[in-house]
């Protein structure tokens, strides 16, 4: 029910007093990230789906595989294709209409943090070089936002990801596409996490609500991979020093085994 | 390309009416709702009925943008009902086709009658239909689940609409049809009643029907209807009975 | 013949969680809030709420729905834009509120109406015609500007409940959580809590009160909840204390 200018209007002013006092409105440490619930059931008839909630923030993720041509110069890889929905039932502010900026960003900083961590194996999804390959649509839809979406859709992909079985196809002697039955885990070798951080005053925190969004100076979203490595950077709005990007950074790495361990044991990665 | 294939089942009602589900030609499929799952809408309603997987949420009353488009007597209803691109067995694209356009406006008309749309003059009420995943009979779900919505966010309302669809399969007629049914039965009648009145405001009709058949198709709508609408109080009754209980449980 | 029925028939009882389109009663006794009469002289409820009669009425108390502005309402806002001489308030309604500083005014009745964007105020709906932006006034004594604190949005329809019966459960929070609390129609409540711990305390009794308020007794369970707080009182006494 909250009106997102009330909110900044309202709240604004203490949510920065709190900052500078090292608080914050939810009681969390400036490097704790809200609960993170993965719903059990069907929702969808994607190949692999997951419905997350990050705090109050919940977005579903569904991925559907589908064969086709591959790009010229990639003849030997799968197709990756990510999109994003901000819902209009998500926000009082989001319209209905195509991706706008927003939505396009996000979906290119998820996609980034992907390839940047080689996570899926794309050779492994082409089917006969240069003709046929695996296409797969990775679509990310808000339906509740309380803030950091992004980090949402990222956690939702790598189990949605995870737990897509794809139909095996194969192409005969005579050019003929056959669809068996059997399935496929899709090849996910690596877990980018994403982690977003946003500035208030001096103050960094990561996983802001909503509220916290919109007060802030800045935000930026950082992938580690399951080496420790920076496979992705997104800086959002705003500007950081060199010394505060370094120490988000470092907060991201030590954060990893965390989510990752909740996203094993809750979406029942292998 | 579909890499599944659907087949046409081989009988899709048996003489005894038996269904390719294991129904008989009056059961409704097993339907859960759940109200109030969003935060930031001001209702909501999740509906799982069969296969099918409706999210349902109300925006209003609230500001008009564009302003020149307020009404000065009454809210504007605005509905968009939309599928999502992994709800169906082959990907669908993103936006609005024909179907959804027309789907908006006819969940439109079949909520419209049961607003006191007069009582927010100037302020526009937005429904939002999500239809995450599609087991045929999406429309009714949605304005089951919509007109839920509405009550959640606390609209003035007449009373809840309950749709529900009926079809026809050789000379059975079928109360709710499964996906077989819908693909390849003869005849389908979304049907949605605004409850108590049994007033009619939704009602497609796709397929031939003898007279006596459509009679029938509406009788056995209206009884179904009955059950649908049992399933709709008892969700919206239910955040608020939880909560009864557990303040007596702690023994307050 | 059958005499002359005379009196309604009340299909509820007091306090029934009602829906919309429940029947509530039929025959001669009036429909108050968030009742209609139907077609066949059935009254019935429009919205999710508690059933509510009294000698001659029944009304509905609701328990879902959003503010609309009534004359006379103490709200509290914040200026979401300044144009000519014209403050634009967002109340949290569908109606957004107007502030017509009146022409004339000098020296500190004019810088009274020296607001921004983004400046809280508590305000009085002086005009409202149902259709447009209800006119708001600032005139008078503590409206205006309201500095420092914070606040709470709570569904509109609980606004009776932190208020109380005869402003009981206001007197009851301004006594236990300190003196500075407004509550406005429109669902925000502006406080200045003493510490911390006050201001956690006042956000779990509202959110109770948001929670709880159509169940009887709520406000022996916003006491104990108070109490096994440990939190001192205004006077510096325990609070339960006598």
């Amino acid at each position: 029910m909250l009106d997102e200018r009330i909110a900044a209007e309202l709240v604004g002013g203490y949510i920065r007093e709190l900052a500078a006092s090292g608080q914050r409105k939810d009681g969390r440490a400036f490097d704790e990230i809200r609960e993170i619930k993965i719903r059990p059931g069907t929702f969808t008839k994607a190949e692999g789906e997951a419905w997350v909630s990050l705090g109050a923030t919940q977005v579903l993720v569904g991925v559907k595989a589908d064969v086709g041509t591959p790009f010229p110069d990639t003849p030997d890889k799968g197709v990756l294709i990510s999109n994003v929905e901000l819902l209009p039932l998500a926000s009082p502010t989001f319209e209905p209409g195509p991706p706008d900026e927003n939505a396009i960003e996000m979906a290119r900083v998820v996609d980034r943090a992907l390839r940047g961590s080689n996570a899926i194996d794309m050779e492994a999804l082409a089917i006969k070089s240069g003709e046929l390959v695996y296409m797969i649509f990775l679509d990310m839809y808000a339906l509740d936002h309380d803030g950091n979406i992004i980090d949402a859709f990222a956690l939702g992909s790598l189990v949605a990801l995870s737990r897509t079985k794809i139909p095996v196809v194969e192409v005969t002697e005579e050019g003929e596409m056959v669809v068996k039955e059997e399935t496929f885990d899709l090849p996910l070798r690596d877990l980018p996490i994403t982690f977003t951080f946003i500035k208030i005053g001096d103050a960094l925190m990561l996983d802001p609500t909503l509220e916290e969004e919109l007060v802030s100076d800045a935000a930026i979203t950082i992938s580690i991979d399951s080496s420790g490595r920076v496979c992705s950077i997104q800086k959002r709005h705003g500007s950081f020093r060199v010394d505060e990007i370094k120490r988000a950074v470092s907060i991201a790495r030590s954060k990893y085994p965390e989510v990752e361990k909740i996203l094993r044991e809750q979406g029942g990665l292998v | 390309m579909p890499l599944i294939v659907e087949k046409k089942p081989e009988v899709l009602i048996t003489e005894d009416g038996i269904r390719t589900d294991g129904r008989g030609p009056l059961d409704l499929r097993p339907i859960k709702i759940q109200v109030g799952v969003l935060s930031r809408a001001d209702g909501s309603a999740y509906l799982e009925w069969g296969g099918n997987r409706v999210l349902a949420a109300v925006y209003g009353p609230r500001e008009v943008h564009p302003k020149h488009m307020a009404l000065p007597d009454r809210a504007l209803l605005r509905c968009r009902y939309n599928m999502a691109p992994f709800s169906t067995p082959e990907r669908k694209r993103p936006g609005p086709d024909r179907r959804s356009v027309e789907l908006s406006k006819v969940i439109r008309e079949a909520l419209l009658p049961s607003i006191f749309l007069e009582r927010y003059p100037g302020t526009a009420i937005d429904v939002f239909v999500e239809i995450l995943r599609s087991d045929a009979g999406t429309r009714v779900a949605g304005v089951t689940a919509a007109s839920l919505a509405l009550a959640d966010a606390g609209i003035e309302m007449r009373g809840l609409v309950t749709a529900v669809a009926v079809g026809r399969v050789e000379d059975w007629v079928v109360v709710d049809p499964n996906h077989d049914e819908d693909q390849w039965g003869d005849a389908d009648i979304p049907v949605a009643f605004l409850m108590e009145e049994k007033e009619i405001t939704l009602l497609q009709l796709d397929g031939p029907m003898t007279q006596e058949q459509f009679d029938r198709a509406l009788e056995l709508a209206s009884q179904a209807a009955d059950l649908i609408y049992e399933v709709q109080k008892e969700a919206l009754r239910r955040p608020y009975e939880a909560v009864r209980l557990e303040i007596l449980r702690r023994g307050e | 013949m059958k005499p002359e029925r005379n009196e309604p028939k009340i299909l509820v009882a007091n306090r029934d969680l009602v829906l919309p389109g429940q029947a509530l009663a039929v025959g001669p006794i009036r429909p108050g809030d968030y009742v209609y009469v139907d077609k066949k002289g059935v009254l019935r409820s429009t919205k999710v709420g508690l059933a509510d009669i009294r000698e001659g009425e029944i009304r509905v108390v609701p328990l879902a729905g959003s503010y609309i502005p009534r004359e006379g309402d103490l709200v509290v806002g914040t200026v979401s834009k300044v144009a000519g001489n014209t403050i634009l308030v967002n109340i949290n309604s569908a109606y957004p509120g107007v502030i017509i500083p009146p022409r004339g005014l000098r020296g500190r009745a004019r810088a009274k109406y020296n607001l921004s964007p983004g400046d809280l105020v508590l305000a009085k709906v002086k005009a409202f015609d149902g259709v447009s932006s209800p006119l708001l006034s600032i005139e008078g004594e503590g409206l205006g500007k309201l500095v420092g604190g914070r606040v709470y949005m709570i569904n509109p329809t609980r606004v009776p409940r932190v208020i109380g019966k005869r402003q009981s459960m206001l007197m009851l929070l301004k006594s236990k959580l300190g003196p500075e609390i407004i509550v406005g129609q429109n669902g925000v409540i502006w406080y200045n809590p003493k510490s911390l711990k006050h201001a956690l305390l006042m956000e779990q009794v509202l959110a109770k009160i948001e929670r709880e308020s159509h169940v009887s007794g709520l406000s022996d369970r916003v006491l104990r909840l108070i109490e096994s707080s440990g939190i001192l009182d205004s006077q510096g006494s325990e609070a339960g204390e006598v």
